[in-house]
């Protein structure tokens, strides 16, 4: 485990939310399910903090972009489940495109040559 | 919004569901084959403290509002008691203002705002003319959309039941008034439609008071019957405590007399208020269009020509606001007033929140540097001054209650719904929220000024703060409105003190001084035989005369400034009637002779009446010098002719009197009446219905003590016969100052505004002088290490001192200029822009600011250069 956690990339502020609105396109799931998702996504790189999951879960519930319901897992766990409402799926596309916007921009910084023929 | 309440419900789930967290993560690993203690224990790691997970989640949930809030008044408490003499100037200068304000505007709730206490109130009209019984009749049974009644108030009765007679308050009222209000009998009925037509109206109601102090609450009364004013009426009903129309003061209701084949009562008698309820579907508009259409159609049903200014411009009002027609003007004067003295005090609170944020200046740079958000700060200091303001509130409540039951004792007991006015929910309403709003007022500027401190500046500055310009600047501003609103109000106590000495001061055209008056008040009956009535009175005038002490004794009909009068219409020889007066409307005053002489009214022109006159072998008058002048414009009046309507007899003017204010201090007649006309009581002196006044006023010049007197006049009067009792008992003087009452109340709470006002500006003043002063100790002493005399120390604060007076003067007065015309109708013997009395308030502002510099200045003169320069 050790080494992998140098490799860990601290989240730019907001990004988590843009990541936990993406994971809950593809249906809703559980607080776990989503950090492995995430996880899983990137390659093990980004690993959510419990710490910082929960409370933009329930940041993101109480602006409404996602809504929670307890239900029964699998195993007859009971587990809370989020899912996307419809301002959230509009808030998703718009942090989208502001975040390529923004990786766009860092891009043509890092490699200007790259700009300048495009 | 999440409450804390609901909060442990939520915190459970939250536990339950990062519990499931780690219970998915531990079978997971145990899937993969970890053993159940490595996994519980990796899983554990990797989840990191659940504690510190719930407790991070848990600020998000917005319930965090209510926490900080909390936070926020245990600091501002903590802050508060940490400064006590801040605070005691403070919460005293908010609760003054909160209290006066929260005292105006119990009166404007209980007189304006409240709902009257009848059925639907809000369907109940006021038709603003009035109307005699016929006409009233005829109304009642044409206009659709409203169910009117009449009222007559200010009768008195006397009830001989059993024991000593009691002059009883007595409302007239037709037979639907009960309904038209919605107000039906506690005990019994009330009147039924047809009682107050005449020989079947011998009914009468008792409110509630009467029925307690004279019937012991006694429920077998409905049924008996009473005598009052000498004719038997059965009780029907008694009323609840709280219906008191048309005010407390009435203890009995009896129904009108409505008799067509009396003429006279019918076309002529009382002209009467009419009130209405709205029928179902009908709307106000609705029924003025109506009042308006039968007021044209009405002059026709008259025998006689009626003056087309009668009535003029009738509509149907809201009830509410009919009854305190003019008392609003008045009580909205004051609440404007008192609503300045509270910007006033907004404004000296918010100067030394910002004297003291100066101060506090390195402590809030302190907690921004260490990384409170800027919003949290101005949050916290606002909350304080809003703990300030609560606490200043609740004093001022406390305050309002005292200043409440003062200011209803000051005012005139005959004040519309006076009786109503209490402190309710309303009133803790309107307190709270003005608490909340001062806070908010007084605490906003310094917050945002406090929370925007230059960080190195403040830290480096050492423990005594810092200065900024801008908030210097702000102070400046603020104690210059504060100032200027204190001129404003200031002028206009000037100005309404000035109409009150004048209306005081007004020569009322009678000498007051020892006159004592006495109601004589027997039944009406009483002057039916008129020879023996006359024989009554001028026995008791020969008698009073005879009493040691008493110098002279007469009689009048209607007192000036008693508050009643009696019209007579009459026909004036050689005056060419109009259209607008077709009968001329006069006061019609019933003297003895020697009336003038005991008043000291000087007669113009001819005589006074003489024993002689008063026989009615020849009709004589005397008319007031007004009268004469509009009536016979360039002619001598004495010798001319004046008859009093439906009588045949002319009567000759004898004389002509001085101009009594027998209306008010301001109008010898009301407006609605032409002039004044005096008659020997004898045979002539007939009223409008044709009877002889029965009840006179006696008056009495005497050097002897009142409460002497008084008896004597007492047992004189039961002595000469046994039904007619003496009712109030007043020295003209005191019957003189009762007719300022009401100007002396509005003057006297304006004033007590103003010099509130004053003392905050003062306080405002001499507060930034003050500042100014410890803001400069350095550069004082500088300068008089330079070698400044103290003379020239004192220039400057005074200086500074009077620049900001001046400024606050030249605002205020500009102000007053515009604004203080809007007390037209209550000033009296003054013009609005009196140039004196701005002069004058500029005068007392200069003079004031300068002594407010003086302590601050002999600080300053007193600096001593070697401790100031060290002193850093």
């Amino acid at each position: 485990m050790a080494p992998r956690y140098q490799n860990r990339i601290e989240l730019l502020q907001g990004t988590l939310d843009l990541l936990i609105l993406q994971t809950l396109q593809w249906g809703p799931q559980h607080g776990y399910s989503i950090s492995q998702a995430i996880r899983a996504n990137s390659g093990e790189i980004l690993q959510v903090d419990t710490g910082s999951l929960y409370p933009a879960l329930h940041r993101l519930e109480r602006q409404k972009w996602i809504a929670a319901d307890w239900k029964l897992s699998e195993n007859k766990q009971r587990v809370r489940v989020y899912r996307l409402t419809a301002t959230g799926k509009k808030q998703l596309l718009s942090e989208r495109s502001r975040w390529e916007q923004l990786s766009d921009a860092i891009a043509g910084v890092l490699s200007p040559a790259k700009r300048g023929q495009a | 919004m999440n409450f804390p309440w609901q909060h442990r419900n939520k915190q459970e789930e939250l536990a339950q569901e990062l519990q499931g967290h780690l219970q998915m993560a531990v079978s997971e690993r145990i899937e993969r084959g970890e053993s159940v203690t490595e996994a519980a224990q990796s899983a554990r790691r990797e989840f990191g403290n659940v504690d510190l997970v719930q407790q991070v989640t848990r600020d998000q949930w917005g319930w965090l509002w209510l926490e900080e809030l909390l936070q926020d008044l245990r600091y501002g408490a903590r802050m508060l008691r940490k400064n006590p003499g801040f605070a005691l100037v403070a919460v005293l200068t908010l609760a003054l203002g909160i209290g006066a304000n929260t005292a105006i505007f119990s009166l404007v709730n209980g007189i304006l705002l409240r709902p009257l206490p009848y059925y639907q109130p809000d369907r109940l009209v006021q038709v603003t003319g009035f109307y005699p019984k016929g006409a009233f009749a005829a109304m009642r049974s044409q206009i659709q959309s409203m169910d009117v009644a009449a009222y007559v108030e200010g009768y008195e009765f006397n009830l001989t039941a059993k024991g000593a007679p009691v002059r009883l308050t007595v409302t007239l009222v037709s037979a639907d008034l009960f309904s038209v209000l919605g107000a039906p009998a506690e005990t019994g009925r009330t009147f039924r439609a047809g009682e107050d037509l005449a020989t079947q109206n011998n009914y009468v109601v008792l409110s509630h008071h009467l029925w307690q102090q004279r019937f012991a609450s006694d429920a077998s009364v409905i049924g008996q019957w009473i005598n009052l004013e000498g004719v038997p009426r059965q009780i029907v009903g008694v009323m609840a405590a709280e219906f008191r129309f048309p005010s407390p003061q009435t203890d009995v209701w009896i129904p009108l007399n409505i008799d067509s084949r009396n003429t006279v009562s019918y076309w002529a008698g009382d002209f009467m208020p009419v009130i209405g309820r709205l029928r179902p579907t009908a709307t106000l508009a609705q029924a003025s269009a109506e009042i308006r259409v039968f007021q044209s159609q009405v002059f026709s049903l008259f025998p006689w020509p009626m003056p087309a200014t009668w009535n003029a411009g009738v509509a149907a009002v809201s009830l509410r606001d009919g009854l305190v027609s003019d008392l609003r003007t008045r009580l909205l004067i004051l609440l404007v007033a008192v609503a300045l003295v509270l910007l006033i005090a907004c404004a000296n609170v918010a100067n030394l929140s910002l004297a003291r944020g100066a101060v506090r200046g390195r402590e809030i740079a302190v907690r921004v540097s260490l990384g409170a958000a800027r919003g949290r700060v101005v949050r916290q200091l606002i909350t304080e001054s809003i703990v300030m303001a609560a606490i200043g509130g609740a004093f001022g409540l406390l305050l309002a209650g005292v200043g409440l039951s003062l200011v209803k004792s000051m005012l005139p007991a005959d004040t519309p719904r006076l009786a109503e006015v209490t402190l309710d929910w309303r009133v803790l309403l309107f307190a709270a929220a003005l608490a909340i709003l001062t806070g908010i007022l007084s605490g906003t500027a310094p917050a945002i000024h406090a929370s925007r401190p230059e960080l190195t500046e403040s830290l480096k500055a050492g423990s005594r703060g810092t200065t900024h310009s801008a908030s210097q600047g702000l102070r400046r501003a603020l104690v210059i409105g504060e100032l200027g609103l204190a001129v404003l109000l200031v002028c206009g106590a000037g100005l309404l003190i000035h109409s009150l000495w004048a209306l005081s001061h007004v020569d009322p055209g009678f000498r007051s001084e020892s006159v004592l008056t006495a109601r004589v008040t027997p039944n009406e009956s009483f002057c039916d035989d008129a020879g023996r009535c006359f024989a009554f009175y001028r026995g008791l005038v020969r008698q009073v005369r005879s009493l040691p002490s008493v110098t002279n004794s007469a009689l009048i009909s209607t007192l000036p400034l008693g508050g009643r009068v009696q019209k007579r219409s009459v026909n004036f020889e050689d005056y060419l009637a109009d259209s607008a007066a077709p009968e001329p409307l006069l006061w019609m005053n019933a003297v003895s002779p020697g009336y003038f002489q005991l008043m000291g009214i000087p007669l113009l022109r001819g005589r006074e009446f003489a024993e002689a006159d008063t026989s009615g072998n020849s009709r004589v008058a005397i008319l007031s010098a007004e009268t004469a002048r509009r009536f016979f414009p360039n002619q001598d009046a004495v010798g001319k002719h004046v008859q009093l309507a439906r009588q045949k007899d002319w009567c000759t003017i004898i004389g002509v009197a001085a101009d009594v204010r027998g209306y008010d201090l301001r109008r010898s007649v009301p407006q609605w009446m032409d002039g004044t006309v005096y008659l020997p009581y004898g045979p002539g002196a007939s009223l409008e219905d044709g009877h002889i006044p029965a009840e006179m006023t006696l008056i009495v010049r005497s050097a002897g003590s009142q409460i002497q007197l008084e008896e004597s006049l007492r047992r004189l009067a039961s002595s000469l016969s046994d039904d007619t009792p003496i009712a109030e008992v007043r020295p003209m003087p005191v019957v003189l100052s009762a007719a300022v009452s009401a100007p002396r109340a509005v003057t006297s709470l304006f004033s007590a505004f103003a010099t509130i006002a004053l003392i905050l500006g003062i306080v405002g003043i001499y507060g930034v002088i003050s500042f100014f002063v410890g803001q400069r100790t350095r550069e004082i002493g500088v300068r008089m290490a330079l070698g400044a005399q103290p003379r020239d120390v004192l220039k400057l604060v005074v200086r500074e001192g009077l620049s900001l007076a001046l400024i606050g003067v030249a605002v205020g007065l500009t102000a007053a200029f515009a604004l203080t015309r809007f007390l037209g109708t209550l000033l009296y013997g003054v013009s609005a822009r009196d140039p004196l009395n701005f002069a004058g308030v500029a005068m007392l502002f200069a003079i004031v600011a300068l002594a407010a510099c003086y302590i601050p200045a002999r600080r300053a003169m007193r600096v001593d250069p070697i401790v100031a320069l060290r002193y850093e």
